[in-house]
């Protein structure tokens, strides 16, 4: 069966064969960082932001993403221009085997998109399907507390940007007339 | 292969259109809420699936006191409302929060968790112990069935074709009321080896009227009416609180749990229904549990 679904902000109009996952359907497009755990929902190394929420690729039927706008963890930065919380995962040791990295990453995001003070507590419940075996959870909170900071400090470095942008043409108009 | 005879897979915006494709007798059609249940067992024979994320059916809502959800809405957000948090004593949004991680209640839907019930499904017991209405919509009728009626039997085997659920009303919670929800789990988002829902309505020191459920002993929640009917209408005192705990642990009927032994969960029954009495009825304050 034919589905279309948006992935990382690309239509893809993809052949679905059978009862497969949406977590076998995106490996087999070449999506490798959507990892392959426990195939039940209880790991979240399989983790993809779906409409903007966080859930398990590996609890859903391909044929049923229809229409979904899926983001995996290629879509948040490059090598050379990494996403804060990728940078913020490697600054603060939360990375070892860094097989659950990529879900990691997803779920602070989806949980940073919506509230950019998060406290401990609220980071813990956020990441509460995703489990780490090498780490432990303690630099993984520091990370997306330090990513937190750093979002919020550009946040704010970007309004005044903007603010002074939106100065700057009047002054000139005002010269030229 | 499974779904090897899917030829479609629908998103109908309406409810009659939803209602429409499925009453059709011609095709094996199957509605899809989180969907997580068919990606375990997809099923077999199944020529068309229809998603329900698209139907008007996403919706918390408070009329009158009463508390109206849409079958579709996920338990996430049950989790994130207020008006979740402050209906009955937060019993609904206490069972809400622990229903697996966030990653899987991004995707449970509340008509999925009512209608699929499973051994750990942790909403029935909760839709039980409050007297909920479950709203069905048939091609012709609406109908509203009480929780009760509802989980007499397994709703996914007794709904017809036809049938959606559409929305679950808990009613009013009067002001004298109390409710506590109490589930054990081996770790934080397991599956419960027991749980507990209580309400009651109290004069004073005295219980009008009370609703005990046990969920995660068989599939479907069970009312221990030998240990409400002792309590009923009676003064809340200890020795009565006890006897009422040893009532329900005998009465509760259970299936086998590999996790588990039968003395086990009757212990733990006896043990939770005590100490949310004490809590609920006899205003005993309970410690805090902290690990650390």
């Amino acid at each position: 069966m034919e589905i279309v679904l948006t992935i990382n902000g690309k239509e893809r109009r993809v052949e679905v064969v059978g009862a497969e996952t949406l977590l076998d359907l995106l490996r087999r497009l070449g999506y490798k960082s959507v990892k392959f755990g426990c195939g039940e929902g209880a790991c979240g190394v399989c983790t993809v932001l779906m409409d903007g929420r966080p859930v398990n690729s590996c609890l859903i039927l391909a044929v049923t993403a229809g229409g979904r706008e899926i983001v995996t963890v290629d879509d948040l930065g490059t090598r050379d221009n990494p996403h804060l919380l990728q940078t913020a995962f490697v600054e603060s040791g939360a990375v070892q085997c860094g097989f659950c990295t990529p879900g990691m990453i997803l779920a602070s995001k989806a949980l940073l998109d919506r509230n950019a003070s998060p406290t401990v507590d609220e980071i813990k419940q956020a990441l509460d399907g995703n489990l780490c075996r090498c780490t432990g959870y303690v630099q993984i909170i520091e990370a997306v507390q330090l990513a937190a900071r750093r979002i919020r400090a550009k946040k704010k470095t970007g309004t005044k940007r903007k603010k002074t942008a939106a100065k700057k043409p009047k002054t000139k108009k005002q010269k030229i007339t | 292969m499974k779904l090897a005879e899917l030829q479609r897979v629908s998103y109908p915006e309406t409810i009659a259109g939803a209602i429409a494709i499925l009453s059709d007798e011609k095709r094996q059609t199957v509605a899809v809420g989180g969907g997580i249940t068919f990606a375990f067992t997809p099923p077999n024979n199944v020529e068309e699936m229809v998603c329900l994320r698209r139907l008007p059916l996403n919706y918390i809502s408070k009329k009158g006191g009463a508390i109206h959800i849409g079958a579709t809405t996920p338990i996430s957000e049950l989790v994130s409302s207020g008006v979740i948090k402050g209906y009955a004593d937060g019993m609904i949004w206490d069972a809400a929060r622990r229903i697996g991680s966030t990653l899987n209640r991004n995707l449970i839907t509340v008509g999925g968790n009512l209608v699929q019930p499973f051994i750990w499904s942790d909403l029935s017991t909760v839709a039980l112990a409050l007297g909920a209405g479950i709203i069905i919509q048939d091609k012709n009728k609406r109908r509203e069935l009480s929780a009760e009626e509802f989980f007499s039997r397994i709703p996914a085997k007794f709904l017809k074709p036809g049938s959606l659920v559409t929305e679950i009303i808990f009613p009013p919670f009067a002001k004298n009321a109390r409710a506590a929800y109490e589930k054990f789990t081996l770790t934080e988002f397991d599956y419960a080896i027991l749980k507990v829902a209580i309400v009651l309505i109290r004069t004073g020191k005295v219980c009008r009227e009370i609703t005990i459920v046990v969920g995660g002993a068989t599939v479907l929640p069970q009312r221990v009416r030998a240990a409400e009917d002792i309590l009923r209408g009676k003064k809340g005192v200890q020795i009565l609180v006890n006897e009422a705990s040893e009532l329900a642990s005998e009465e509760l009927k259970l299936v086998r749990d590999i996790r588990c032994s039968e003395k086990y969960k009757r212990d733990l029954c006896r043990v939770q229904v005590r100490g949310i009495l004490e809590k609920i009825l006899l205003d005993q304050k309970v410690a805090e549990w902290k690990l650390f």
